[in-house]
């Protein structure tokens, strides 16, 4: 009948609804809707009833009346038919019991395009399993969590149908398949788990799963009844049908797994196959109707309780989401370093999906958590993403089909979600999801060699099955659920409003320092002031009293020491002053003649010293630009400085000079003296610092924290190189402009 | 009351005695009047131009209670009778702004005050080798 010729390549073709074809544990008849007589009959409906099949064709339906036996003989065979019509459902009719040559039979109803179809089939069951359905419904209710509830359902249809294998087979986004649930008979192997390509349940097959919820192979190596007719070229069609028989590439493949007896029951949920209750037996095994219709509602059950779980259990992962950002929020506000807030407690900013790993970018810096390529790799990443996407939010399950160099890490990183936090600083947080190949547990061991079957469908195993859906799912990570995407733009908004809340912080906190400073400028000047006048004062009058010829010698020298003790602190009021103009000036830009301004300060600080003995070493000038005033002040403090702490020196030679480098003017003053232990290095340039070396060398310690600001204010750099006793190079990099 | 040669206006009484030292230690002749805030050396001010005698030099101190001495050099500034006086700034503070400002305003020189008793013995002996020989000479 069927001249369709199947193999692997085309198992997607054929037309398994009209297969041509039964089971032989039973016969069907089916009876032509307008004429009401038999169109089509399968050929073993000899083997059950006292007459040859092909001699029923075309015979009235009232013609069974004489060949089976009901329990209640007035009802005749097309009545029963009538009622079902007129309900518009068999429903409550299948199955109807009735008798063939003293044994027991159902006849179950079930309508066809032109035909309907009557199948007869053997009652085994002897008790009535009716309340055990309603125990196993809601034993298996009991399961909290969708995982509990698959392997409640396992378990009853195991009870109920008492298969070898039970597995919940649950449908994954492309198609293919995965054991979810598994009850089985100790010593079989398990196959929780394990994952089985889409191509084992081509497409048409999946369509029948969802109109006829169950579907039983009693026997594989039963031989099939052929289904005979008159009419031409017009095939029966059996998807109703509870005997239809089974494509033989679907036989091989159970043949392949050792499976004798095939049971499955469709799990629908929202108008789509979410799986498959799946059994099998190990020896050829029918399953009385009663027991089938049993576990049907059974499967019904579970479909429905799963869209409700599921439900429930997406609300709890949105829930849990929504509390990783509350706790990440938290944390935010209680820690002082975002990073230590998203990264290092219990809830990480891990959790915000359902990535394996996640890599933060921020300041510069890389943290990671989980599963992740390595940091080049990250860094490599980030700035592909950088410069390709200008998106806040990038995502993809197949990266390295994308982005080549994932290649090398598409194990761990086939899917990335990342979201920008700052985009100029190429600050971003990624999370990613594995290739998802690597996290899967196939079905056979893929390394085992192929087994020709003798009927040469030897591709026909696990094998070859891994290897066409490792095509398909190649280079690619679970998908990102939408809920996901949510949760990081959600976490996105909490680090962002955190980040400018703590600018806003940073900005406030410099703004009063920037105020205090004044206020100190402002102080530190006033008080200076202040100070000076009754110093002066006492001064003053110590130089008037020591001219009072009334006063001794002894008097005389105290008078002397007062006037010495006034001139250092006058110095040092001086130079205070100094320090604090330098913060209240404005900065005045000029081109600042170097070489002339040398020249002065040089005549300066060797007279005011009386350096005669020191050298002075002269190299290029060039010119800068700056406040003519407070340049004056840095070199007259260097070199100050330059000759103060040589003088004592043998051969003292104090050197400036200047070279540019990298868009900086560096003018360096070096010495010959006493040198500056490195160990103090940072107290340097503070204010009243001065080093245990130069006790006996007069300063006020003022000299290089006014150097330091004013290089500062320049927008410059200072810093020295210096050995004990050796000598000082004091360098000072202006911009050059 | 005779007419001085210095008009000083200065609130601070030691300096104020430290500059009659200075002034009879320079020259013991010279006539040093001083008044200790801006509102007396108002009075005196206008006292000089209605009887019209004036101060061969006057000296301001720049922070005064009050009026300052830059207050006071715009004033003597707009009295017709006073303009051609001499006037200095004398002042403890070296801030450029306010020897700007003293010089915008009219002063004929911005003087620090020395560090010092002979320091200012020095300066008293410039001040008054300039604005009175020197000054004489070019009138």
């Amino acid at each position: 009948m069927s001249k369709f010729s199947v193999d692997l390549t085309n198992c997607d073709q054929e037309p398994i609804h009209i297969p041509g074809k039964i089971q032989s544990h039973g016969f069907l008849i089916a009876v032509d809707k307008n004429s009401s007589t038999i169109s089509y009959i399968s050929e073993n409906t000899g083997d059950f009833l006292k007459q040859d099949a092909k001699s029923l064709l075309n015979s009235p339906l009232s013609t069974l009346n004489d060949l089976i036996s009901q329990p209640d003989s007035a009802l005749h065979i097309e009545n029963l038919l009538k009622l079902g019509i007129i309900r518009k459902s068999f429903d409550a009719i299948s199955p109807h019991p009735i008798e063939i040559e003293g044994n027991p039979f159902y006849l179950i109803i079930s309508s066809s395009k032109n035909d309907w179809l009557l199948e007869f089939e053997p009652v085994t069951l002897q008790y009535d399993i009716q309340s055990s359905i309603g125990r196993s419904a809601s034993s298996m209710l009991q399961g909290k969590n969708i995982e509990s509830l698959l392997k409640g359902a396992a378990k009853e249809v195991k009870r109920l149908i008492n298969y070898d294998r039970i597995m919940v087979y649950k449908f994954l986004e492309d198609g293919h398949g995965e054991v979810v649930a598994e009850e089985k008979e100790a010593g079989l192997e398990a196959f929780f788990g394990l994952h089985y390509p889409a191509t084992d349940i081509p497409k048409q097959a999946r369509q029948l799963y969802k109109l006829n919820l169950t579907r039983l192979i009693a026997d594989v190596n039963i031989t099939d009844s052929k289904v005979i007719t008159f009419k031409e070229g017009e095939a029966l069609d059996l998807t109703n049908g509870g005997l239809r028989a089974v494509s033989p590439i679907h036989i091989q493949y159970l043949k392949n797994m050792g499976v004798h007896s095939s049971f499955s029951i469709s799990l629908i949920s929202h108008g789509e196959l979410w799986g498959l209750i799946a059994c099998h037996n190990y020896s050829p095994k029918f399953i009385d109707y009663k027991a089938r219709e049993g576990a049907k509602l059974i499967g019904q059950i579970l479909s429905s309780a799963l869209e409700y779980r599921q439900e429930e259990e997406d609300a709890k992962i949105i829930e849990q989401f929504k509390n990783t950002a509350n706790i990440l929020s938290d944390h935010l506000n209680r820690d002082k370093y975002l990073i230590e807030a998203i990264t290092t407690h219990k809830r990480t900013i891990l959790d915000a999906t359902k990535a394996s790993g996640v890599a933060i970018i921020f300041e510069n810096e890389l943290k990671t958590i989980g599963n992740v390529p390595s940091a080049e790799e990250i860094s490599d990443l980030a700035f592909w993403l950088k410069t390709t996407s200008d998106e806040s939010l990038y995502y993809t399950h197949r990266l390295s089909e994308i982005y080549s160099p994932a290649q090398k890490y598409k194990s761990v990183a086939s899917g990335i979600l990342s979201c920008v936090i700052n985009k100029e600083m190429g600050e971003m947080i990624i999370w990613f999801k594995p290739e998802m190949i690597t996290q899967v547990n196939w079905a056979g061991n893929p390394d085992k060699a192929v087994v020709p079957s003798e009927n040469g469908l030897m591709s026909l195993s696990p094998r070859k099955s891994f290897e066409i859906w490792a095509e398909v799912v190649n280079n690619t990570s679970e998908k990102w659920m939408a809920e996901e995407i949510a949760s990081v733009l959600r976490i996105r908004e909490i680090i962002i409003t955190d980040i400018n809340k703590k600018a806003n912080e940073i900005r406030s906190l410099n703004e009063k320092l920037q105020a205090a400073y004044e206020e100190l400028d402002t102080f530190s000047y006033t008080v200076s002031h202040d100070l000076r006048t009754p110093l002066t004062s006492i001064k003053t009058y110590a130089e008037l009293m020591s001219k009072n010829k009334s006063i001794d010698e002894g008097g005389k020298k105290m008078l002397s020491r007062i006037l010495v003790g006034a001139d250092k602190m006058n110095l040092l009021i001086k130079e205070i002053l100094n320090l604090a103009r330098v913060g209240r000036s404005e900065i005045n830009f000029e081109t600042v003649d170097i070489a002339s301004l040398i020249r002065d300060i040089t005549s300066e600080v060797w007279a005011a010293y009386k350096a005669d003995h020191v050298t002075l070493v002269l190299g290029q000038l060039p010119n800068i630009k700056g406040d003519k005033t407070m340049i004056t002040q840095v070199f007259t403090n260097l070199i100050g400085n330059a000759v103060k702490y040589s003088s004592n020196a043998d051969k003292p030679k104090v050197e400036v000079a200047a070279y540019i480098e990298g868009g900086e003017i560096i003018y360096s003053v070096k010495d010959n003296g006493i040198g500056i232990d490195n160990r103090y290095y940072d107290r340097v340039f503070e204010l009243f610092k001065r080093m245990d070396n130069v006790k006996d060398i007069e300063g006020s310690g003022v000299g290089l924290a006014i150097v330091k600001r004013i290089v500062e204010k320049h927008h410059g750099r200072v810093w020295f190189e210096s050995k004990l006793n050796v000598g000082s190079t004091f360098f000072v990099a202006f911009k050059n402009r | 009351m005779r007419t001085p040669d210095i008009f000083y206006v200065e609130d601070d009484i030691d300096y104020a005695f430290f500059m009659q030292s200075a002034v009879q230690e320079v020259k013991d002749t010279l006539n040093l009047a001083i008044v200790e805030d801006g509102v007396e050396a108002l009075k005196k001010l206008q006292h000089f131009a209605e009887h019209k005698t004036k101060p061969k030099l006057i000296l301001l101190d720049l922070n005064l209670p009050g009026l300052s001495g830059l207050d006071l050099l715009k004033f003597i500034r707009d009295i017709p009778y006073l303009k051609t006086v001499p006037v200095i700034l004398f002042s403890t503070s070296d801030n450029p702004d306010d020897v700007k400002a003293s010089i915008e305003f009219g002063a004929n020189a911005y003087l620090t005050k020395p560090d010092g008793y002979e320091n200012l013995v020095k300066c008293v002996h410039s001040v008054h080798d300039f604005w009175f020989n020197q000054h004489l000479r070019l009138n």
